[in-house]
This record gives C-alpha cells, structure tokens and sequence, in this order.
C-alpha cells in the first residue's frame, strides 16, 4: 500500500485504512477534519508531523521500517503513545471482548462445557496479557525513561531484552484461541454472537502485532543501540 | 491383524526370561533369534503387528526392519541395560530396561497393541490424532514433563519431542494450556483430573 505523506488529506487516511481510527484518537485526534491535510492537523494538535506519519505507516503496511524517522524523535515520544495504546487495550478493548463473550456464553443452550473451557483459556490469556502490559508500563518504560534522562547504565544491567521473548508466549495462546474455536469447538452457539466475539478477537490480534513490532523493532532496538553507546 | 512377537538378543537368559515372562500375561507366537541378521528369513511375513525386542547395543538389521516395515504394523522396542542407555536410543519405538518389572513389561505390550493396527498415514491426512498422540497429549495437559512422559509410554524423549511437533502441527495449538483446553474438550482428559487453576 501506498504510504501517506504529510500533504494527503487528513480524510483520507481513514477513508483507506479504517483500522487506523483508534490509532489517530491516541493522538487526540477525532474525526470532522474538513478539507485539512495531515500535516496540518497535526500542527494544530502540536504533534510531531513525522513521527505520527512513522505510526500510521507502520500501521499500514507491515514492511514499513522507519528507521532513520524514527531515530531521529525521543523514544519518550513513543513512550507515551506506546502507554496510550496499553490503555486503549485495558479500558475499552478488553472489556468490549469479554462483554463479546459473555453474549456467546448466555446463547449456548445445552452442551456448553467446551464453551467454558474456552472461557477460561481466554480469562487465563487476559490474566497473562494484563500482566505483560503492566511489567512495561511499571518497569519497562520507567527504566528507559530513566535511562534518557540519565544517560547513564544502571548498575543491575538491562533487562529490555527480556520482553520480546514475553511477546511470544502472549501472541501463541492467543492464536490457540482462536484455532481453538475455528477449528475444534462445536459449534453450540448463536452464530452471530460468535462471528462478533471473533471478528473483534481477529482484528486485537492484528492490533496488537502492529504495536509489538513498534516495541521490539523500534523501541527496543533503538534503546540497546544506545545502552552501547553508553557502554563505551 | 495377526500379531507375532521377535525377541532378538544374543544372550539366551534374557531371550527365554522376557518370553517366559511375556507368555505369562498374553497369548503370543513368540520367535527367539540370536542375532538381528536371522531377522532376514522372515521377510515374507505380511498383514501382521510385529513386535520386534531388539538387543540395542548389538547392530538391528535396518534392511530387514525396513522390508517388514512394507507390510507391516512394526513396533521396534529396545532392549537396554539401564535408564541412561534407553535414552540413547532414538531410532526405536519403545524402550524396555532389564530391571523393567513384569507390569511394565505388560503395560508396554498394551500400548503397543492400542496404536498399532490401524493405518498411520490415513490419519496424518485427515488431521485425526493418533491412538499414541492422544496419550501424549493426555499426559502433558496433566502437567507431565518431556523425560516423564518418555518414561510412563517407553518411549525415548525424541520421540516425545517429535509426537509434540506433530500434535502442534495437526491442532494448531502451541501452549501446554491450549493441549489442555483441547484434550478436555475432546474428552481425553477428564476435568476433574486437572486443577485449572493452574494448567489453563
């Protein structure tokens, strides 16, 4: 896909990529832009112009690596849309699949076992997600911005490396979830009820593979890039 | 099927004793051979489950294995002087120590019999579990490691690790709580056995 530029109208970045709209609300921005292009949308809010073309490209296609744009911004800057996003998935996706659920749940009406067994899976995926999210925006983020500010290594070393491993258990059970129910649960459920609960799942998914490769591929790399600087 | 049993071991005490023992729990054609190289005359054999307790220290006859193989069910079950030396041994199917004790020696029989029979590779086709895979899965949503799981089924830890690749394969499930969600479901397992506290 073709990648936006700072001349292109704000309206049109929605109009290609829908997906993009809870990404530009983490920005603070909201819909009703008139004739303004993105550049001047962004003037107004008092965004970085390149950093948040970066994230809407990266966002829009998975081949996108901005690694001379993004070099040049303050991780703090990606700190903080990284943390919005986190709360993005707390406050509203979240509960907004688990109320999914719950509506499959209250329509099954006679063998619904296996459909709890699946309801735990996901509580169990939920309870491991919170608690990745948490150990970045208590320790993670704090350390790096500490790191910044400091210029200067702790005496405990870096533990940055230790969270992209994290990203993988997390990403496996949820794609066990969801070969869970696409391939081996009988189907004792409200179909519609289902292809909601899934279609939100589906899209979370691919939500949440775009913002762990901003973490691992830019946040990450470029924080162990300058803990060697700082090494030497 | 019909089902014969060869027990190839240069050591005649062992030879007699394993078929003594053997023809105690089950009714069995048993076939003593000193060495795997007599394994060659019984290439004709066709259409039957074929246990073969093979020495394994001593050289198996892999061309021979290979021609029974053609048109058998073959279950290749090492003979081996102690724990250390039956996880050394990968190309077999099964292990069996010397100090194996009598109900192990018939658990193994058991087990071989439940997944021998039936054809191997139909099922790979229609992602159906195996009879062997099942039992595997059923042992890791219990929480089992690798090497435990290896000991209970005699098999060696390759071939658990390898039993696990295609479990993955066929479900499309990684995580041990996944195994474990799908073995419940598909009543493998009974939820009672487990604590979902933990293993979900």
């Amino acid at each position: 896909m073709e990648l936006f530029r700072k001349e292109d109208k704000m309206s049109s970045l929605i109009n290609r990529n829908y997906n993009l709209l809870p990404v530009i609300n983490r920005f603070g921005i909201r819909l009703g832009f008139k004739e303004k292009t993105i550049g001047e949308v962004c003037q107004e809010k008092q965004i970085n112009t390149d950093f948040f073309l970066a994230i809407v490209n990266t966002y829009t296609d998975d081949s996108y690596f901005p690694e001379a744009e993004f070099l040049s911004f303050s991780p703090i800057l990606l700190i903080d849309y990284l943390k919005n996003t986190h709360k993005y998935y707390i406050q509203y996706v979240l509960p907004k699949i688990e109320r999914l659920l719950n509506e499959v749940l209250e329509s099954c009406t006679d063998n619904c076992s296996s459909l709890k067994m699946i309801n735990s899976f996901y509580q169990k995926y939920k309870a491991e997600l919170l608690l990745h999210l948490k150990l970045e925006d208590e320790k993670v983020f704090p350390y790096i911005i500490e790191l910044y500010k400091n210029k200067k290594l702790s005496a405990e070393g870096s533990f940055i490396e230790v969270i992209e491993n994290e990203h993988t258990n997390v990403e496996v059970k949820l794609s066990d979830l969801e070969n869970l129910i696409i391939r081996h649960l009988s189907p004792n459920y409200d179909d519609n009820a289902m292809n909601e609960f899934l279609t939100a799942l589906l899209q979370f998914e691919n939500d949440l593979n775009d913002h762990a490769r901003i973490e691992d591929h830019i946040l990450i790399t470029q924080v162990i890039e300058f803990e060697k600087e700082l090494k030497k | 099927m019909k089902e014969s049993v060869f027990i190839v071991h240069r050591s005649e005490i062992i030879r007699k004793g394993l078929s003594l023992i053997l023809q105690e729990y089950f009714k069995m054609e048993i076939t003593q051979l000193t060495t795997a190289s007599d394994l060659s005359s019984f290439t004709g054999i066709t259409n039957s489950i074929m246990i073969l307790m093979l020495d394994a220290q001593a050289e198996i006859n892999q061309k021979a294995i290979d021609l029974l193989k053609k048109n058998n069910e073959v279950a290749l079950v090492a003979i081996c002087q102690d724990e250390e030396e039956a996880h050394q041994a990968p190309v077999f199917d099964y292990q069996l120590t010397l100090y194996a004790s009598p109900v192990q020696i018939q658990k193994l029989i058991q087990i071989i019999r439940q997944s021998g029979g039936k054809p191997k590779n139909a099922m790979v086709e229609n992602g159906e579990l195996t009879s062997r895979e099942k039992e595997v899965i059923k042992l890791i949503a219990l929480g089992l490691a690798n090497k435990e799981i290896a000991d209970k089924l005699f098999i060696s830890i390759h071939t658990v690790i390898s039993h696990r690749k295609n479990l993955t394969e066929k479900l499309g499930i990684k995580s041990i709580s996944g195994l474990t969600v799908y073995a419940i479901m598909n009543n493998l397992l009974d939820i009672q056995d487990i604590n979902p506290e933990e293993l979900i």
